[in-house]
């Protein structure tokens, strides 16, 4: 059975009259990556400063391997590792020196920090650039400087908060690559974003919130297991009379007609082969259409039906 | 760790541009342009003190102490220097059409109402002299008490006072202070002042609630207090050797004799160098904002080197005539005053006073300080 990582119960934190965080609850198993999902705003990274005791909160309570969390909890912090939003590294001192300072906050072994500094500047392919400024580094980069200071002294959780906002999508392959070996290697990860992409194709499980609460939990499959609408068909149709649309209603599954633009979009509560169902309607009717395509839901999918909103908004 | 820290925190300062400029270049910027201002003001100054002649008239129908004082006074010191001679006069008349001639600076009166002291300007000289004054009813005071309180013991008392040195052993009276040494002074007091900029800059990286490294550091398993002092360590060594620089260039290069021995004079630099940076920490505790966290040093540094002459020398005298409490809470005002007098009167009293009350707004600000950073959580981010 697995070890309990991470234990956040009714976690509360207002902000004078604003709810940043509405009783929140979490448990993280170890080894898993858990995908926290939201919009901005919603209230992930004040859990997560949290869940760091950097930030007091008004109700809850917060536990890392069953104990506690506090700022004093040294031996938890030790095992922590923290790559955050924004890039905290040192201008002036170079990239072999960042890493080597904030491993050195945890490692206090000469030489086993730098065989740590090493392995870090080596994962995140920094090697190379280990005698430059960060000012000397392309975004990209930088963002892997961000990620080799949090992660060089090999914690066993590792917290990252929006880890991808502004890095071009190769450096992005490479960090979520590097997310993935570090759980390979035994590393539990919380994983904060808004890109369900990433979510989805990183974590074992995901958490959705919304104005600080947990509106849904589970692995990307189940969350959209757990929709109505299984499938979205989308298809050119040039002639959108009311007729029309009440007949494609009539399909059998389809449970919502909607027109956008110069499509319609025709979602289907489950059933199968959804698509003839509806292209041989169009084509027993005689009724022209251009394009056709089908969407699986993702997790903007689930968002919108739980909150009536985009994950983006 | 803590050595670790204190060597990353001395390489991340000390490769910042603007704080190298400001707190290593631009001192010796401004000393190089008061050198060519009036440097040659400060080795040729009228005011710089030269043995005076001074005149005293004995009303009192014996002779009196205050007169030895005055003998011992214009003999020769153990440096080879007298500094004054006496001219002793038996009415007022004659003393005052000598001070108008300039044959003396001025003159004492001794009478039953205590020793009176006529000058014609105010200046370094009548300070002097006024100073000598005060000194002597010190010891009468003493005396005097004693022999209320325990009259058998007044013999005792003569014999300990006198064991000492004699009256001009208690005053290093020689050395040749320039008026114009004051803005020299006022420099170092500002250069130590700018390190208020470091204590701001130091603590940004070490505050969670001040940047994105601060959240790394105090998500890190190092105490906070420990980080936090290997950093004032840093910041506090760094000044002192941007001050001692300032010190050596003016005093070997641009060859103006500053007037403090070097041990004192590193000694009290330290000690500026350690208000700054505490006035800092103060600072960078209370403030948040970015902007304000230079602004707020920055006004701080010029407003107390303004307040301490560093751009009108008359200001502190001024402010000491109408307001002195300023010069004594304006750490910039302190330092210039510590130096000052050190190096016209010796260790005195005051100077002793004017080091006591720096170290302890050193200690006031890391008490305050301290308050504000054991803060382990924040409300905000």
């Amino acid at each position: 059975m697995s070890q309990q990582v991470v234990s956040i119960d009714n976690l509360v934190k207002r902000y004078g009259e604003n709810v940043a965080v509405d009783h929140f609850s979490l448990s993280i198993e170890e080894g898993e990556i858990l995908g926290l999902l939201g919009p901005n705003g919603s209230g992930k990274t004040t859990t997560i400063n949290c869940l760091l005791s950097l930030l007091t909160f008004d109700k809850g309570n917060i536990k890392i391997w069953g104990k506690e969390m506090s700022p004093s909890a040294y031996d938890i912090k030790s095992q922590i590792g923290v790559v955050m939003q924004n890039v905290a590294v040192i201008e002036t001192l170079n990239v072999y020196e960042n890493v080597d300072f904030f491993c050195g906050l945890y490692i206090n072994d000469k030489k086993l920090r730098k065989q740590y500094v090493e392995e870090a500047l080596e994962f995140t392919g920094l090697t190379e650039y280990k005698k430059q400024k960060p000012k000397k580094l392309s975004g990209g980069l930088l963002r892997r400087l961000n990620i080799a200071c949090g992660i060089a002294h090999k914690p066993k959780l590792i917290i990252f908060d929006e880890p991808t906002v502004a890095v071009d999508p190769q450096s992005r392959n490479s960090i979520l690559e590097g997310i993935k070996k570090m759980n390979k290697a035994g590393a539990t990860i919380i994983y904060t974003s808004h890109y369900m992409e990433e979510v989805e194709e990183l974590c074992s499980r995901v958490v959705i919130m919304d104005h600080g609460k947990n509106i849904a939990n589970g692995t990307a499959n189940e969350l959209k297991s757990s929709l109505i609408s299984r499938e979205k068909i989308r298809i050119g149709l040039p002639n959108k009379s009311p007729e029309i649309l009440a007949g494609l209603k009539e399909i059998n599954h389809v449970y919502k007609v909607k027109e956008d633009g110069e499509d319609v979009i025709i979602k289907c509560d489950g059933g199968e082969h959804n698509l003839v169902h509806v292209l041989s309607y169009l084509t027993d009717n005689n009724i022209p259409f251009g394009h056709v395509t089908t969407e699986l839901p993702t997790l903007n999918d689930v968002f919108l039906e739980i909150t009536g909103k985009e994950l983006r908004d | 760790m803590f050595l670790r820290i204190f060597v990353y925190k001395l390489k991340e300062l000390s490769r910042k541009y603007w704080l190298v400029g400001w707190n290593f270049v631009f001192p010796l910027v401004l000393a190089t342009a008061f050198f060519l201002g009036f440097g040659n003001m400060v080795k040729e100054d009228p005011d710089t003190l030269q043995t005076f002649d001074v005149g005293y008239i004995n009303e009192l129908d014996e002779s009196a102490g205050f007169e030895q004082v005055l003998e011992e006074l214009s003999e020769e010191n153990d440096e080879g220097t007298v500094l004054l001679n006496l001219h002793t006069y038996s009415s007022k008349k004659k003393a005052i059409e000598d001070m108008n001639s300039d044959e003396i600076y001025g003159f004492y009166v001794e009478s039953e109402d205590g020793i009176e002291t006529v000058i014609r300007f105010n200046g370094y000289v009548s300070t002097i002299m006024n100073e000598i004054v005060r000194e002597y009813n010190n010891y009468t005071d003493v005396i005097s008490d004693i022999s209320k309180d325990h009259p058998e013991k007044v013999a005792d008392a003569i014999d300990a006072i006198s064991a000492r040195d004699g009256f001009i052993s208690e005053h290093n009276f020689g050395n040749n202070t320039s008026q114009y040494l004051q803005y020299f002074y006022a420099l170092l007091a500002m250069t130590s002042l700018f390190s208020s900029w470091i204590s701001t800059t130091m603590l940004e990286g070490m505050c969670a609630n001040m940047s994105e490294r601060g959240k790394r550091v105090e998500c890190s398993p190092a105490s906070k207090f420990v980080s936090i002092a290997a950093g004032i360590l840093a910041g506090t060594l760094l000044q002192i050797v941007s001050n001692i620089i300032v010190v050596i260039y003016i005093q070997y290069i641009l060859r103006i004799n500053l007037g403090v021995p070097m041990g004192t004079m590193i000694v009290l630099c330290s000690i500026g160098s350690g208000l700054g940076i505490s006035a800092g920490i103060l600072m960078g505790s209370m403030i948040r904002n970015e902007r304000l966290l230079v602004t707020v040093p920055l006004f701080f540094t010029m407003t107390c080197s303004f307040f301490s002459g560093l751009m009108w020398g008359q200001i502190k005298q001024l402010l000491q005539y109408n307001c002195p409490i300023i010069n004594k809470i304006n750490p910039a005002a302190l330092l210039t005053d510590a130096m000052y007098i050190r190096s016209t009167y010796g260790p005195t009293d005051e100077f002793y006073q004017d080091t006591f009350i720096m170290c302890l707004m050193i200690v006031g600000c890391l008490i305050v300080s301290t308050l504000f950073l054991r803060r382990r959580k924040y409300v905000s981010l």
